[in-house]
Parts: C-alpha cells; sequence; structure tokens
C-alpha cells in the first residue's frame, strides 16, 4: 500500500517514530488523489440555523425567502446581509419534509413532535427514530469519507451551553453523526471553544522568520506531543485485552480520537504562503453565560448575560478558523451549528430582541415572521462573512469558492402542525428553504430556485455531488435539485 | 435466575474456601454471599468537577482547568452517567491541553516542583531522580502501582529532557502522559474473575480504594488510603469500613454529599442573578450539612427543618423575618406553609416553562426525582412546547392546565401529574409566595395539590410542608432517595436485577433511623462493593 518514493520528504519525516499509526494516517500519508496538486481540493461546509422560517399564526411564511424566482433575486430581511454576494448563493425554496400525521413516520419523514425531530431526516436523509436525535450518518461525515485530504473533519457548534437550568438538550446540540471504528452510529460532540480549536489546528505551525532557536524548539515540541501520544496509545493497547466487551468497545471509540488526533499532528502544517497563514490567536473564550434567568417578577430576563456567552465572537472566530483550515488544506469537511435545535441563545446581545431564539417563533417579542427574521440575518451574517472570507481568498485561476460548497440549513418552515393542530406554526416542516453557496463541481449560485415537493436532503444530495459524491441518495432520500448546476 | 442456577457450585466454592482471604493486589478479601448480586459497572470517565478535584489533589491546581477546556458533562440529573459518556475530538483535545497546561504550572512554583519532584535533579539525564519522580506521581495519578514497564516506558521520554538540556523537560511530558492515559482518565475496574460465579470480579484492594475515594470524595484516593490499599489492610467489611469513615470525616465527604443534592434537585446551576442563585445554593448546603454531617438527624429533617439559613437578603426575598444584622443565621419559617428543602428557593425554580412555574413540570420533578416513578414523554402527535390554552378562554392557571385532563390520551398521564405541581403553586419560580397567578390578580392560587397512585392510595396536600409530609409518609420516597444515591454511587440507572439491592438497603436505611451517613457507610462496606459484575456483551 505504501509507496515510500512517491511520499514527499515531509511525509517521511513524519513516518518515522510513529509505529503505532493507525490505517487512517497511512492512507492520509498516500500522496495519491488528495494531495497530489494536478486538482485543487474540494471542501463541503454544513451551516445550521436552529430556528424555522414563519411565526405561529402569522400568515406570511418567512421574510427570508424572496419574491422573485430566477437570477438577481430580491432581499427580504432575512437574507439583507448577504448584499452582493447574493450572487454568490443560491436560495432553494419550497421544501418540505413529510411528517407521520398520526400514523407511522414515512421514509426520509418526522415524527409529528417538533423538536429534534427534523434532525435525522434534514441531515442524513433517514426518518426520525423514535427516541435517539438521528437514526443516519449525516452528510459532512459522509463526505468526509470520500473527499480526501486530512481525515479531520471540522466539527463546532457556536451557542456555547443549552442555556436552560434543569432539562437538558437531548440531541438538540450535535448534528454530526457517523459510523466509528466498531460500525455503531455516533453523534460527534462539538467543539463549543474557538480557542482550542485554535490551538488543536494551528497549535504545530511554526511563524514564519522566528528565529532557528525557535524553530528547532517547535520541532522539538512536535515530536514530544508525538512521543506522549503513543506512549499513551501503546499503554491502551495493553490495557484493552483486560477488558469487558463493553468496555473494550468504549476504549476503541476512545481510541479512535487518539488516532484521529496523532493524524492531526502528523499531518505537518503545509508551509505557510500567501494564503495560508497562521490566523490571529482568538484569545481567551468569551465568558460562558449562567443559564436563562428570571427578573424579580418571575418574568424571563433577557438583557443580561443570561443565555449568552459571546457567540457574536464565537461565530466569527470560528468562520476565521473554518476559512483558513481550507485555505491550509487541515480539512475539507465543516459542520457549523451556529445554533441549537429549539435554540434558547438569548436574542438581545445579537439583535436587541428581549426573547430567546426559540421564542421568537412564538410570539416572544411582537412582529411575528418579520422579527424572527432578525434572528436569521444574525446566522446569515456570518454566513456571508464566511462565504466573503472564501472569495477573497485566491486560488487556481479563481478563489476558494470555486472550489467550495457551502448549505445552510434551518431546522424547520412554516405551516402545518400535525402535532399542535395549527395551520399555521413554527413547527412545520413545510415551506423550508436551504441556502447554496459556492461554486464547486459547477454550481451556478445567484439564483431562487422555486423546488416545490423536494426534501431539503435532495439539495444535500446536489451539493455532495459538487464536491464528488457518486451516489444519488442521502440516507433514504432520493434525487436531486438539477437546477443548481444550470 | 442465573445466580439460583450457579448456586451449588458456588457453595462448595466457598464452602472449600471457607474465610481465607485473598489478600494484596489480587483481590480483596471480602467474601460475596451467594445470594447477592454485585452492581454491573463499566469504565466511567471522571467528570469535570472530579477531574479539576483529582488535578488539585495531585498538582495543587486550582484553576478548574476541566471546566474550563471539556465539554460539559451530559448531566441528567446526575453528571457522571457512564452510559451517555462519549468521546470526541474536542474531548481529546481538551485533554492534551488541560495536560500541557497542568503540567507547566505544577513544575512553574519552585515549592511545589521540589514537593513534586521529591528529588534535586543532577542533570536533565538523572535517571534515578525521574525514575523516582514517575514512580511516585504514577501511582498518585493511576491510583495503582506502575508496572516496570510502564516505568520503562515513561523514561523513554528522557532523551527529550536531555536534548531540551531541561530535566523538568522530561517531567512534564511524564505529566501529560499520564494524564492523558484511559487509566487516568476513566476509572477501570478489571479485578479478578471470582471463582464459581462467571461475570463476578473482585476488585483489586487499589480498585476498591478508588471506588471508595470517587463515591465519597468525588477525588482520587488520599496516600494512606493508597497506602491501606498497598499494605492489604482493605481486607475485610470492617477494615473498609474504616477507611470510609476515616473519608467521612473530612470536609470533602460534606461537599460531596452536597453536590449529590444539587445534581438530583437539580439547583447545581440556577436561573438567577449569581448573588441570588449563591445565597440559595448556601441555604439549601447549609442545611444538608447541619442535618446529614453536624447532627446525624433522621434524613427526614431535611424536609421538616421549620428554619432555614438565610442572610437579610434572602430573608427578604423570601419575605420572612427575623434575619442576623450581617451575615448568613438560621431563622424560623414561623406561621408559613414552608418547611425543609422543598420550601428552598433552590429547589422550588426546577421546573419552570413559558416563563413562570410549570405545574406540569413541577410534577414530573416530583414524579421522578423524589418518587422515582418514570413518566412517558408525550405522545408523538402532542405539541409539549405551547402554554396550555382554557376552552373557556379564561387566562387563569388551573382553567388553562385542565385541558390536559379532559383531552383523550393527555388526560392519562397529566392527572397523576399537574394535580401535584397545582400544590406548589403558591411559591413562584423563585421560591417567593404569591396568592396571585404571575400578573393575573384576577386568578387566586388556592395551592390545593394531590398525589395519586401511592403505595396507600391518593394524598392532597397543600404547600411545601404538606409534600414533605406526604413523602415522607410514603415507602415510595426513602426507596428512591436510595436509588438515587445508588445511582450517583454507580453512575448509571439501575436496571431491573438491581431492585433486590435497592430494597436490601432501603430496608438498611429504614432500620437505622434513616441517618443518610449510615447509608453511605452501609452501601460502601457491603460486601457487593467490592466486587462488580460484568456488563452483557
Amino acid at each position: 500500500m505504501k509507496k515510500p518514493l512517491s511520499l514527499s520528504r515531509r511525509h517521511l519525516l513524519q513516518g518515522l517514530g510513529s509505529a503505532g499509526v493507525a490505517l487512517p494516517l497511512l492512507e492520509a500519508m498516500v500522496p495519491g488523489k488528495a494531495f497530489a496538486q494536478t486538482a485543487l481540493p474540494k471542501r463541503y461546509i454544513v451551516f445550521f440555523d436552529g430556528q424555522s422560517l414563519g411565526a405561529d399564526d402569522d400568515p406570511v411564511h418567512s421574510q427570508f425567502v424572496p419574491n422573485t424566482v430566477g437570477r438577481d433575486y430580491d432581499l427580504k430581511t432575512g437574507l439583507a446581509p448577504l448584499g452582493a454576494l447574493k450572487s454568490e448563493v443560491s436560495v432553494v425554496s419550497g421544501l418540505s419534509i413529510p411528517t407521520a400525521n398520526g400514523g407511522a413516520v414515512p421514509s426520509g419523514g418526522r415524527r409529528d413532535d417538533f423538536h429534534v425531530s427534523s434532525l435525522s431526516p434534514l441531515l442524513s436523509g433517514v426518518r426520525s427514530p423514535a427516541s435517539t436525535a438521528s437514526a443516519g450518518v449525516t452528510s459532512d461525515q459522509v463526505v468526509a469519507g470520500f473527499i480526501g485530504g486530512p481525515p479531520t473533519s471540522l466539527v463546532y457548534r457556536v451557542q456555547a451551553d443549552w442555556y436552560l437550568s434543569v432539562s437538558a438538550p437531548y440531541g438538540r446540540d450535535m448534528i454530526s453523526y457517523r459510523r466509528n471504528s466498531t460500525g455503531q452510529l455516533v453523534a460527534i460532540p462539538p467543539q463549543v471553544s474557538p480557542r482550542q480549536a485554535f490551538s488543536s489546528l494551528f497549535g504545530s505551525f511554526t511563524p514564519p522568520g522566528v528565529d532557528p532557536a525557535a524553530a528547532r524548539k517547535a520541532e522539538l515540541d512536535l515530536r514530544s506531543r508525538r512521543s506522549v501520544l503513543d506512549l499513551v496509545h501503546k499503554d491502551a493497547d495493553r490495557l484493552k485485552p483486560q477488558l469487558s466487551r463493553q468496555d473494550q468497545l468504549r476504549l476503541e471509540r476512545h481510541l479512535d480520537e487518539i488516532r484521529a488526533l496523532e493524524a492531526r499532528i502528523a499531518a505537518v502544517p503545509p508551509p505557510q504562503t500567501s494564503t495560508c497563514v497562521v490566523p490571529a490567536d482568538p484569545g481567551a473564550d468569551p465568558q460562558a453565560g449562567a443559564p436563562q434567568g428570571t427578573d424579580g417578577a418571575g418574568n424571563n430576563t433577557y438583557s443580561t448575560s443570561n443565555g449568552y456567552s459571546g457567540e457574536e465572537q464565537r461565530a466569527r472566530a470560528f468562520c476565521d478558523l473554518v476559512h483558513m483550515a481550507l485555505a491550509c488544506d487541515l480539512s475539507r469537511a465543516v459542520s457549523l451549528q451556529m445554533t441549537m435545535f429549539q435554540s434558547h441563545l438569548n436574542m438581545f446581545p445579537l439583535t436587541g430582541q428581549a426573547t430567546d431564539l426559540h421564542e421568537l417563533g412564538h410570539g416572544g417579542v411582537p412582529g411575528g415572521t418579520s422579527a424572527m427574521a432578525l434572528g436569521h440575518a444574525w446566522h446569515v451574517k456570518h454566513f456571508a462573512y464566511l462565504i466573503q472570507k472564501l472569495r477573497d481568498t485566491p486560488e487556481g485561476n479563481g478563489n476558494m469558492l470555486d472550489n467550495t460548497v457551502l448549505v445552510f440549513l434551518l431546522e424547520g418552515g412554516h405551516g402545518n402542525d400535525p402535532g399542535g393542530a395549527r395551520a399555521l406554526s413554527s413547527h412545520s416542516t413545510e415551506n423550508m428553504a436551504v441556502l447554496v453557496a459556492g461554486r464547486a463541481g459547477g454550481l451556478k449560485p445567484g439564483q431562487h430556485i422555486v423546488a416545490s415537493g423536494k426534501h431539503p436532503a435532495q439539495v444535500l444530495v446536489s451539493a455532495m455531488k459538487a464536491v464528488g459524491y457518486t451516489g444519488n441518495s442521502l440516507g433514504e432520500v432520493t434525487g436531486e435539485v438539477p437546477e443548481l448546476f444550470v | 435466575m442465573r445466580a439460583l442456577t450457579l448456586g451449588l457450585t458456588a457453595v462448595i466454592f466457598c464452602a472449600c474456601e471457607g474465610t481465607a482471604e485473598l489478600q494484596g493486589p489480587r483481590g480483596v478479601g471480602v467474601d460475596l454471599p451467594i445470594e447477592l448480586s454485585p452492581q454491573v459497572t463499566g469504565m466511567r470517565r471522571l467528570t469535570r468537577v472530579e477531574l479539576d478535584q483529582t488535578l488539585y489533589d495531585l498538582f495543587g491546581d486550582t484553576t478548574a482547568p476541566a471546566q474550563r477546556l471539556l465539554l460539559p458533562d451530559p448531566t441528567d440529573p446526575f453528571d457522571n452517567d457512564y452510559e451517555s459518556q462519549l468521546p470526541s475530538a474536542a474531548l481529546i483535545e481538551g485533554l492534551e491541553n488541560l495536560a500541557l497546561e497542568v503540567a507547566d504550572r505544577a513544575l512553574a512554583d519552585p515549592a511545589r516542583r521540589l514537593e513534586l519532584l521529591g528529588c534535586s535533579p543532577s542533570g536533565p539525564g538523572d535517571t534515578g531522580c525521574f525514575t523516582a519522580f514517575a514512580r511516585e506521581l504514577g501511582r498518585r495519578a493511576l491510583r495503582r502501582p506502575l508496572t516496570d514497564d510502564e516505568l520503562q516506558a515513561l523514561l523513554t521520554l528522557q532523551p527529550l529532557a536531555v536534548e531540551d538540556d531541561s530535566f523538568d523537560t522530561g517531567a512534564k511530558l511524564a505529566i501529560r502522559t499520564l494524564l492523558q492515559l484511559p487509566e487516568f482518565l476513566y476509572r477501570v475496574e478489571v479485578g479478578t474473575p471470582e471463582a464459581g460465579r462467571p461475570g463476578v470480579y473482585r476488585l483489586t484492594p487499589y480498585e476498591l480504594a478508588t471506588r471508595l475515594s470517587y463515591f465519597l470524595h468525588g477525588s482520587t484516593p488520599p496516600d494512606w488510603l493508597l497506602d491501606a490499599a498497598g499494605s492489604g489492610e482493605l481486607s475485610s467489611k470492617e477494615a473498609v469500613r474504616a477507611a470510609a469513615e476515616r473519608l467521612m470525616g473530612e470536609t470533602r465527604a460534606t461537599a460531596r454529599v452536597q453536590r449529590f443534592h444539587a445534581l438530583w434537585l437539580g439547583y447545581h446551576r440556577l436561573p438567577h442573578a449569581p448573588a441570588l442563585a449563591g445565597a440559595m445554593q448556601a441555604e439549601s448546603d447549609a442545611l444538608v450539612k447541619r442535618v446529614i454531617f453536624d447532627r446525624g438527624d433522621t434524613y427526614f429533617e431535611l424536609f421538616r427543618a421549620p428554619d432555614t439559613f438565610a442572610d437579610a437578603a434572602l430573608a427578604a426575598h423570601y419575605g420572612l423575618a427575623g434575619a442576623p444584622a450581617s451575615g448568613f443565621g438560621w431563622i424560623s419559617y414561623g406561621g408559613t406553609r414552608r418547611q425543609g428543602l422543598l420550601s428552598h428557593g433552590a429547589v422550588l425554580s426546577a421546573g419552570a416553562k413559558f416563563a413562570d412555574t410549570s405545574p406540569t413540570q413541577r410534577g414530573i420533578f416530583v414524579r421522578t426525582r423524589l418518587l422515582c416513578s418514570e413518566v412517558p414523554p408525550p405522545p408523538p402527535s402532542v405539541n409539549a412546547d405551547q402554554p396550555p390554552t382554557s376552552s373557556t378562554g379564561s387566562p387563569c392557571k388551573k382553567d388553562r392546565y385542565s385541558v390536559h385532563a379532559s383531552t383523550g390520551n393527555c388526560a392519562s398521564c397529566h392527572q397523576s401529574i399537574d394535580p401535584v405541581g397545582f400544590g406548589l403553586e403558591n411559591y413562584d419560580q423563585a421560591g417567593r409566595f404569591r396568592s396571585t397567578d404571575l400578573n393575573l390578580p384576577q386568578c387566586p392560587i388556592d395551592g390545593e395539590g394531590r398525589v395519586t397512585g401511592l403505595p396507600g392510595g391518593d394524598f392532597s396536600f397543600n404547600g411545601p410542608d404538606g409534600l414533605s409530609q406526604v413523602l415522607t409518609e410514603s415507602p415510595a420516597f426513602d426507596r428512591c432517595v436510595v436509588t438515587q444515591v445508588l445511582r450517583f454511587a454507580g453512575g448509571r440507572r439501575e436496571k431491573p436485577d438491581d431492585a433486590m439491592a435497592i430494597d436490601r438497603f432501603t430496608e438498611r436505611f429504614r432500620a437505622q433511623n434513616r441517618d443518610f451517613r449510615a447509608l453511605l457507610l452501609d452501601l460502601v462496606s457491603d460486601e457487593t462493593f467490592a466486587f462488580r459484575t460484568e456488563e452483557a456483551p
């Protein structure tokens, strides 16, 4: 399998002294299609907004989906932050996820109760299971399996906490699922600390221009990290046979992650270029906020730090990190969960609205769907920021957007709620919309496509195809939205 | 069932073995009566709080690195359920950063460095000093002596120290390695197979010491306990009990029992401004300490106390008179309906929804946390995310929630839930008394509540004192207390096989005047505590 002659000097150096490396690393070391610079790498980004489009009992489905169909569409409140970048973003509207409607959950559909029931069909194309959040591998992890490059997908979340005391998020806090080495479907708990994400991605980069002594020190540090992990790994291998079957599986899952870290360390940073540079250290993470609070009269308060942990700064920092991780080819598949399903993020510091993101859909402040759109606009602002950064980064004969696809997914749409028997509800997966940005694989962004009756996972199939997916389905959902390429 | 079919062989084995004690590192010398089945256990990760306490004990690190650098533990209601722990890239990266930070800090302070190293290195490659340091720290970090192979493995780090011309570089790498070993991060119990009891393992003395210490202190075993494990002193029920009593005498045990209550009753985090939240937690912690540690009262006093620990601000919050001029003091509840822990703002803050108290959420809280009933989630077709609305248009809560009881498949569950919560409605979500619905002076609150389906029937009550009386008179309540303690001790929910053990400990709890300290001691000095049953594959 290894072809030492074709390994670069860099990869040879990494191979030394890492006898215990796992298969994924060896694959990563093979400079085949992924690392041969004949074709530029492709990248896939899932961006998630944990709210629906329209508010309860408001006849307006959204202030997000344009009126105009086709190119040069109009920008409503929710998409306003796109501005001129709308030429890089397609809106696919008219989507829906079927519901059980009192019966069995249909293929690719969801249970009738709302929160988190759309997670599985939306992100993995598999009908929502009875008790857990996802029943299938999510698209970012399907892509991570074939997209090549470093064996690391980035799984980040901006909303730092669930923000309700006493209750637990029950899966609303994770949007990536994969199969581990034992074949089990597992959730991937996201990194929520920009500080740690930075140190994981760029901790071993040596800034250019440092003196030789500092460079030697950095190299020694890197070898030290490897030596430590090597001992950890060997010790775990020794321990494993002594354990019960269940504990062996637990240890194996832990070792999966150690191997992945070893692989990330072994992937010595590429030489820094005009586009791959160590980003500014994001510094200490913003202070973690308390759960939602109450004022003296027992009402929730939103004007304080309760329910907020500096998500504005965190979102910016994660977008910067994602951009540079892609520019340096440290990863090619990204899941960036801005907010949780049924998000109780305090909107006051972000939009001045004295409510949380979830309550915006239920009349938390006056204004219905229009008020809700301000919450979406906050998400879209950061989405646009990331698109702009990718577009500003030259690559090949164009820029990074040429080889990237970004999809922006929302928890729900607006319309009938079979669970609550309400005709115009935020608890609905009718009238959903998905944004698709980037030009990877011949995508033609900048259009509003009405794909009535289609499933959001079909948009994901198209996005996956744009980065080389050869299949035609995601989970139980087959087919795509071909207009995205026209 | 399996125990029955195996009974014969095991009895024969016991007869041959008599009371012969297996001492030393091979196993704890406690006999396991054949009718007892030890709890099933799997490897469990240290919680963030346990990890920080452990790092304090090992290195004097006071910066709470785990709470800063690792993801929160899944908490429902306890933070140590190993069946819901997931490894992740975020965990592994956080741990690597944590190990780096802790190692740097540990050697940065000269006094702490000397204490940790235990020797003065003659140079970067001083193998003798390195070995002595690694042996001692390894024993404390892994909660057992290192093998020679493990020491040799750590010695392979020394060339990096020589290359860097710094002994401390090697010492830091050894610390970083030890902190990232699965055997440090997880409590791994292996033990030795128990003859005649398939699937049952006898813990090593070190594993037993670790179990004891993390249960009672939430931290790594102190040196004296490791020494006792190493010298074979933990060789009888009595010896284990004596060690447990010594652990229970330390303030850390008080903090651990307070944390158990805070997790169980949901007040480890409170939705209030820091000053109010802190005062409420201090109030509840004080009562837990007084009943269990200072007075050794019956546990029910926790739910009957006629006074509470408050400062002027908290007393004013509750509308209570008699606060001390400065600081906290015990003040009487006087003629109010308040009594014990259920009157505390900390507990009454649980179960808010729709920006107000929710009789449904409070009812679920009492049913699941205090009576250990299973309350099924709403049927899939129900939207429980919206406040109920009354069929008559009344804005009053009692009318609005009555829709639950009159709606088809909602009624069966809500009839056993909502009336419990309505009995606490006179207390708002910060624990203050009120006589009308929030912002609705036209809606009086009668405070009438009802707990149905208890052994002995249905019981009406009004307010925290009434509910406390219903609970303390019900055999379902003290059994639930024992169940919650076992969940916290075992790091998992009980399985059907655990019912016998719960009954047994409940009986003994009752027989000992429901002394909570005695319950803990009883649990750890029980024969089963020195064993584990392997999880079914």
